[in-house]
């Protein structure tokens, strides 16, 4: 009986606790909208304009709100642990946003805000971009948001790669269409 | 208890399965087939590109459901539990073994020798690749003859595979475009490939899986599928020379056993779970499992090592274009007797390997905007391939695969835990083995100037196989060259289980090829 109870509140706090994170999820960014807008121009590229910085935070956001706790994730090659999707990061998001409105985003200057996010990130003991977000910080998890995307990619490399785009087998052969800036830049806020 | 009765039960749900059900009801249409899966049914084509999706963006499984909790083990297990098995999410290369796969002994006094001419295993090859639907281009070696044509034309190569190319054959190597289980055409029902670059999950139905044949055989009634029902235990009949039933429960209603008879059992549960259910059915009469008087059961569990170098290519490489598919070489599948034994294939990837996006600088500072994208940029001149090489390492008795009584799941029933070992010969040769595949990566950078950005070798072997070894002699060996059991006449065993070795390259033609031999034996006995 003392089992079941404690089983029953266990299942009651979790109920509680996911629905308090769904609740962060849907309503992210929250009363942070122009902070998250104001780190994305801080930590993308300059050259994606103010326009196209301000589309990939709404495009995180998004994301952020389409997170699903507890969905099974990738595995490794051969083997049999299952491992689930831990909880939403919207709420470490916003907590990190709410220090970075009154520390980092609060200096003047770029430079002084990308020194102050690294510093935050040094704090935070990120070496590097993540493959998929994963709530460690907000700055390195939209940082990792743009970069490992399809557009990202063509960016780097100035061409029409299309990454992970389904495609015809024609022009396999030829290699890819070279890209402008503006080119670029207009695709990423369509 | 339900029991449920048919002609021929087949146990495991995977490619080997499939085949082997669609043969023997192309050769045999008045037989009741039905096929008993432990996992669920992944029939849902139209939402994996959403799958591919969230996969791509919270690297979420892309095949969700494709699992049961707590029916693993320890050591290489593929975790898929599907109808349609680990050949759901394959990449599809579908390249060959050759001849001197099958003569190990004979030729080079090594491992053991198959119990199957390679000119009759290469016709089932090709049935193999006509029913699978794969495309391809002959190899440049006289010796891989083939008996048929490709189904389809070779994927063409992107702009970078045809780049790599070149700069491999510098090194006085040939390469073709590794035969794939995708198709260049529309071919039985499924479209042309649209280079989604994420062949694990393709999203389109052009790289082959299981789950398109089981809804053709589905939907013309042609095989009965249960699916979430895991088989626990063969029954013996009295004599012990014949499988009377399989038991086994559904996933929903785990204390009522349910039994299947049938006149004949194949047992298609891949290498980790078919060995898992012989040694499983044990009793007091059969202590050690079922077909195991030969103690073979779940022994000399194969596979092979393989070793990947990241090199530059002197060239500007745009990867993304077409990730999974590599190019190959068969130039080391065979060895001059007399020579020391080295075989091996060489495959090769675009690669982003030191060309991703990266936080921090050589020096360790953060970057950020466009710092990153020019840092990055300035390590796009150069491409990268990976260059992976699978090697030839025969199985010893002790690579195995047993039961685990630590670890058991919700039925009670213990897991299996699987080691390989090398025998004493692979193991002797492992240094030189090694020093000739580090030779040709020294040889493809100095024939190009290129630098060797990075050499590993792998901790586990890929493409599992054995543990119910074929063969002639019933005390060495699990079952025939067709699957039947030694010890039980109507119990056959097909596809990976039965390789007495693994090869150097990928295995699934081998798989279906074998099973396919299988099916037309079995249609032939009933």
């Amino acid at each position: 009986m003392r089992r079941r109870t404690l089983i029953q509140s266990l299942v009651s706090w979790i109920s509680i606790q996911g629905s308090r994170l769904r609740a962060q999820s849907t309503s992210f960014p929250g009363r942070h909208e122009t902070t998250l807008k104001e780190l994305a121009a801080t930590v993308l590229p300059e050259s994606l304009g103010r326009a196209g910085t301000d589309a990939v935070a709404i495009k995180f956001v998004r994301w952020v709100q389409e997170y699903r706790v507890g969905a099974e994730m990738q595995t490794g090659y051969g083997t049999t642990r299952v491992r689930y999707k831990p909880a939403s990061p919207a709420g470490i998001y916003l907590k990190q946003l709410d220090e970075l409105s009154l520390g980092a985003l609060a200096a003047n200057g770029l430079a002084a805000r990308r020194r102050k996010i690294g510093e935050a990130l040094q704090a935070a003991n990120i070496e590097d971009l993540p493959m998929v977000p994963a709530g460690a910080h907000i700055a390195s998890d939209l940082m990792s948001f743009y970069f490992q995307s399809t557009e990202a990619n063509d960016k780097a490399y100035m061409a029409a790669i299309g990454k992970d785009q389904c495609r015809t087998l024609k022009n396999s052969g030829t290699v890819p269409t070279a890209l402008r800036e503006e080119t670029l830049n207009a695709s990423l806020r369509k | 208890m339900p029991r449920f009765e048919s002609d021929v039960c087949i146990i495991g749900g995977g490619i080997s399965a499939v085949f082997a059900a669609q043969k023997l009801t192309q050769l045999k249409p008045e037989l009741n087939i039905t096929i008993v899966e432990a996992g669920r049914r992944l029939f849902d084509a139209e939402n994996r590109m959403n799958y591919r999706r969230r996969s791509l963006v919270y690297g979420e499984n892309a095949w969700p459901g494709d699992f049961i909790e707590d029916q693993g083990g320890a050591g290489v297990i593929s975790r898929t539990m599907a109808v349609g098995g680990s050949a759901m999410h394959w990449q599809g290369h579908a390249n060959r073994f050759s001849e001197e796969d099958l003569r190990l002994h004979s030729l080079y006094g090594l491992a053991a020798d198959w119990p199957i001419e390679w000119a009759e295993l290469e016709k089932y090859c090709c049935e193999a690749e006509r029913r699978i639907g794969v495309s391809g281009v002959p190899s440049p070696h006289v010796e891989d003859k083939r008996s048929e044509s490709y189904p389809m034309p070779l994927m063409p190569l992107t702009y970078n595979l045809a780049e790599i190319k070149a700069w491999a054959e510098r090194a006085g190597i040939p390469f073709t475009g590794c035969p794939q289980a995708k198709n260049t055409q529309a071919y039985d029902g499924r479209p042309e490939c649209q280079r989604c670059n994420t062949c694990m999950i393709c999203p389109t139905g052009a790289r082959y899986s299981p789950d398109y044949t089981y809804k053709q055989l589905l939907a013309s009634k042609k095989i009965t599928l249960h699916d979430r029902t895991l088989i626990q235990r063969l029954i013996p009949d009295d004599r012990g020379k014949t499988i009377l039933a399989a038991t086994g429960s559904h996933a929903e209603r785990p204390d009522e056993p349910v039994e299947y008879r049938a006149r004949l059992f194949i047992v298609a549960s891949g290498y980790a779970w078919t060995p898992h259910l012989l040694l499983n059915s044990q009793s007091s009469r059969f202590p050690n499992g079922l077909a195991n008087s030969s103690g073979l059961v779940g022994r000399y569990i194969t596979g092979h090592y393989f070793i990947t170098a990241q090199m530059e290519v002197n060239k500007k490489l745009y990867p993304g274009m077409n990730e999974p598919y590599p190019i190959i070489s068969r130039e080391y599948f065979r060895c001059a007797p007399g020579k020391p034994f080295v075989r091996h294939d060489i495959q090769i990837f675009e690669s982003t390997a030191g060309r991703r996006p990266r936080l921090k600088s050589e020096s360790g500072q953060f970057l950020f905007g466009d710092d990153v994208v020019n840092d990055w940029r300035s390590r796009t001149e150069h491409g990268v391939a990976r260059v992976r090489m699978y090697y030839d390492s025969h199985p010893s008795r002790e690579s195995s695969l047993t039961l685990d009584p630590e670890n058991r799941n919700h039925l009670g029933d213990p897991m299996p835990k699987v080691v390989h070992r090398m025998d004493d010969a692979a193991v002797s040769r492992e240094a030189a083995t090694q020093a000739h595949i580090q030779n040709i990566y020294d040889r493809m950078a100095k024939a190009n100037g290129t630098k060797i950005l990075s050499v590993s070798k792998s901790n586990y072997q890929d493409h599992p196989s054995g543990g119910c070894r074929m063969g002639t002699d019933p005390s060495q060996s699990v079952c025939d060259s067709y699957g039947r059991t030694h010890d039980h006449q109507n119990l056959f065993v097909v596809g990976a289980p039965t390789l007495p070795t693994g090869g150097c390259t990928n295995a699934t033609i081998t798989f279906v090829g074998l099973t396919l031999r299988s099916a037309g034996h079995i249609a032939q006995t009933l």
